[in-house]
């Protein structure tokens, strides 16, 4: 496996980065600045900016500044989806909807503090996945 | 205290190479997220309006390769071990609209970021091509980057390492 990363946006870097860490399994592997930190879990590498901060958070040519939320986002594959459901809304996850089951697998929107949403997905029957060894 | 008689016998404890990378993989994945399934693509979810569009885009222009594409509303392509998934906002599955009745849409700031070995060679072949960027090259933090849009407007970065880049090391064994 190669790394993959993905840059979200995120208003608080400590409530960001706690939320990712204690709630989803990510590790935190750098924090060098109070404007950005890299996360790992497993080969995914995600980057949390802060907007207007140096570098990934740098405002637009045209002054624009980047935000969080939209639509976006990660999908993770866990197991059992309604236990982990229950056990992220007992340590107080915020949900943007219910379980829903789509084509080939139910999944869950969960909203992180700043607003950006992460899928959390079930495989069920008919799951299709690239199978490793045509990799 | 009894003295095990056996001790006589036993091997000298022989020092090994500690393996640090191995250690931590293997501690990482002792020390919880038990339930977080590891060795899957890591998966990423565009919205598109025009799924024709994008799925040439990411195709011809990013080097994904098309997987699936059951629906009209949804497509999957690969690019190594990133999975990418291509939704229709209002079309069945991830593009439903919410309970609170918002539709997903394409845009925002999130993005999936690209390792590329020569940036700016490939930003002007992509501009040949006719991508829109949203940036030029700005020098980041160990890196280099560029922001370009995808038909329906998403972003995606485009990263050359330079001096200081950090990535995590992987043993390869495990992981």
């Amino acid at each position: 496996m190669s790394t993959v990363t993905v840059r979200y946006f995120v208003t608080d870097l400590d409530v960001a980065v706690a939320f990712y860490r204690d709630l989803l399994g990510f590790e935190e592997e750098l924090r060098p600045s109070p404007v950005f930190a890299m996360l790992y879990r497993g080969d995914l590498r995600l980057l949390l900016s802060v907007p207007g901060g140096q570098g990934g958070g740098a405002p637009m040519p045209d002054g624009e500044l980047p935000a969080p939320g939209g639509w976006n986002r990660i999908a993770l594959q866990v197991d059992d989806l309604p236990a982990t459901v229950d056990e992220l809304r007992g340590k107080g996850a915020r949900f943007r909807n219910d379980i829903t089951t789509g084509i080939g697998v139910r999944q869950i929107l969960i909203q992180d503090p700043s607003g950006n949403v992460t899928e959390l997905f079930e495989p069920l029957a008919a799951y299709h996945e690239r199978s490793s060894n045509a990799r | 205290m009894t003295t095990d008689p056996l001790d006589a016998l036993r091997l000298p404890v022989v020092p090994v190479d500690p393996r640090p990378e191995f250690t931590a993989a293997l501690l990482r994945r002792i020390d919880g997220h038990g339930d977080l399934v590891d060795d899957e693509p890591i998966t990423f979810r565009y919205f598109v309006t025009d799924l024709d569009a994008a799925v040439a885009f990411y195709r011809d222009l990013l080097g994904f390769e098309e997987e699936l594409r059951p629906s009209p509303v949804f497509a999957m392509l690969y690019r190594g071990d990133l999975r990418l998934l291509l939704s229709v906002p209002g079309g069945h599955g991830a593009g439903d609209a919410l309970p609170d009745g918002s539709v997903p849409t394409p845009g925002g700031w999130n993005r999936i970021a690209l390792r590329i070995g020569d940036l700016d060679r490939t930003v002007a072949e992509l501009r040949g091509k006719g991508v829109r960027f949203r940036t030029d090259i700005t020098t980041g933090i160990t890196v280099r980057q560029v922001l370009l849009h995808d038909p329906a407007g998403n972003l995606v970065e485009l990263f050359e390492p330079g001096g200081g880049y950090h990535e995590r090391t992987r043993g390869g064994t495990i992981g």
